[in-house]
């Protein structure tokens, strides 16, 4: 048999699977409807803008000598985030992002560490994660400087000055 | 750390001798290096004394009293002042203050005046937009110099200029430098030295002979680097039209905060640590990528920071020796490399 011919009908197989489960599937929910999707993309945008005012310095007690996280990873540069969880060397073990999030704060910054499930947690890994939307998740990998994100205009969302960083994209 | 200056007797790799594999390389990514120019002869008769200057940049120094990057400067002034031999003067690549507060340019003079040797300093935004560079110009004189050294013609120039965002906004100078502050800041766009600092760099230039050696500083790099973090400096095409004219333009800069050469042309292109923070490579690519720095261990504190010292030959060649604090280098750069 050829590769070819294999590939397909690997396809055909998944397809009927896929074809039955979606038949059967009474027990789901229906699909979100587009409002709902709006919705949810809000609520995450919302949460990744706050992430981006946090990474910023929009918090106070992230740090008592001024710095931010974005004084060393502009555009979340190299912070490298669908790289987590890995081994740090400053810990000794794997860690989680929300981690180092936390070391960056504690040790350059030296503020006070965030809480691991508060929302402003949440928001500073979803405005990371979002800039690294698409990259592959690759646990572990510490070898790249910089993960190749494409940014668009400002950070693609509307922000008027607060002080800390701004974003004019209407 | 202290054995950065003892290097005469070693082999330097230098980027003349590499010239073929480059330019296989570039051809191979599609890459336009300018590669004649790679390949200029090495030797002249230029007149250069030979002598040595050193570069100490981007300190973004902070009002707190104590704060780890007055340090930071400090270590960086005490390494220079035990280069044996001493550099003959000493260029300030910028950003001396992080908020562009009086203060904060204040302390780092006072810690820049420790230099045994004489300064030259240009701004960068993050000393600017808060008084539009009422206090630094105070403090440190005009941006915009030149100066003739040993047979070497050096060029200061302010780099750092934008378009006015501010005045139909109606935003405070502090709202103004806060927008400067952030390096990925949308909001400025490209800034560079603007047509009076291209007049005057004309003129400047323009009773010298062509083999004058000419070494041009400014904050950011005069070629298109990475523009989203003004990596740039909007009108170098000019700048580098302007000193077309020469055989040799050796342009030092400031604002990357890493490791870096490049080269257009006839200009070749060497960035400077900074003494606060090491910043990531963006994702560009880069014609001579063997010039960066290993990625930078953020659990020790001085990682990626460091001086330079660039040591100017009779036929105006340089050996440029990046001094980091820590052991930031590749075997590529430790040695150093000429240009
Ligand atoms: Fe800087
Ligand atoms: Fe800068």
């Amino acid at each position: 048999m050829t590769n070819q011919k294999l590939k397909i009908e690997r396809v055909l197989v998944v397809s009927a699977v896929a074809a039955v489960l979606a038949a059967g599937s009474s027990w789901a929910r229906a699909p979100f409807t587009d409002e709902e999707l709006a919705e949810q993309k809000a609520a995450l945008v919302e949460s990744v803008a706050l992430g981006y005012d946090l990474w910023h310095g929009s918090r106070a007690d992230m740090t008592t000598n001024g710095l931010a996280c974005g004084n060393c990873h502009p555009d979340t540069a190299a912070a490298n985030p669908q790289t987590f969880p890995k081994y740090m060397t400053m810990y000794g073990k794997v860690i989680p992002f929300r981690e180092m999030v936390n070391w960056c704060i504690e040790n350059p910054q030296v503020g006070t560490r965030l809480d691991v499930n508060g929302d402003d947690m949440t928001a500073m890994e979803a405005y990371a994660f979002y800039l690294h939307r698409g990259k592959e998740i690759t646990p572990g990998l510490a070898s790249e400087q910089t993960t190749p994100i494409v940014v668009e205009y400002g950070t693609g969302f509307a922000r008027t000055p607060t002080g800390i960083g701004v974003d004019t994209k209407p | 750390m202290s054995d950065i200056v003892d290097h005469s007797r070693r082999q330097f790799l230098s980027f003349a001798g590499k010239a073929g594999l480059t330019t296989l390389v570039a051809q191979a990514v599609g890459i336009n290096l300018g590669v004649v120019d790679i390949v200029r002869a090495q030797t002249g008769k230029r007149g250069v004394e030979p002598f040595r200057f050193a570069i100490i940049s981007d300190a973004h120094l902070y009002s707190m009293p104590d704060h780890k990057f007055d340090t930071q400067l400090a270590d960086a002034v005490a390494q220079v002042n035990a280069m044996t031999p001493l550099p003959d003067f000493v260029l300030f690549g910028g950003d001396v203050a992080q908020n562009g507060t009086e203060d904060q340019l204040v302390k780092g003079k006072k810690i820049l005046s420790e230099l045994k040797m004489p300064l030259k300093i240009i701004p960068g935004e993050h000393d600017w937009y808060l008084d539009m560079g009422d206090a630094w110009r105070g403090l440190y004189g005009d941006e915009t110099w030149s100066f003739n050294h040993k047979g070497v013609h050096f060029i200061g120039l302010n780099s750092i200029l934008v378009r006015d965002f501010w005045t139909e906004t109606g935003m405070t100078p502090l709202e103004r430098m806060t927008v400067m502050e952030m390096l990925e800041s949308p909001i400025p766009g490209p800034w560079g030295v603007h047509e009076k600092q291209l007049e005057w760099l004309a003129n400047d230039v323009k009773d010298l002979a062509p083999d004058t050696p000419i070494v041009v500083f400014t904050h950011s790099p005069l070629w298109d680097y990475y523009p989203r973090w003004n990596f740039q400096t909007s009108d170098a095409p000019e700048i580098r039209e302007i000193l077309s004219k020469f055989e040799n333009v050796m342009s030092y800069h400031g604002h990357v905060h890493q490791t870096l050469f490049n080269r257009i042309g006839n200009m070749s292109s060497v960035a400077a640590l900074s003494t606060s923070w090491p910043w990531p490579y963006p994702p560009v690519e880069l014609a001579f990528p063997e010039t960066r720095m290993n990625r930078a261990d953020p659990s020790i504190a001085t990682d990626g920071m460091g001086t330079q010292v660039i040591d100017l030959s009779g036929s105006f060649e340089a050996l440029v020796q990046y001094n980091p604090f820590e052991d930031s280098l590749t075997p590529f750069m430790r040695d150093g490399f000429k240009v």
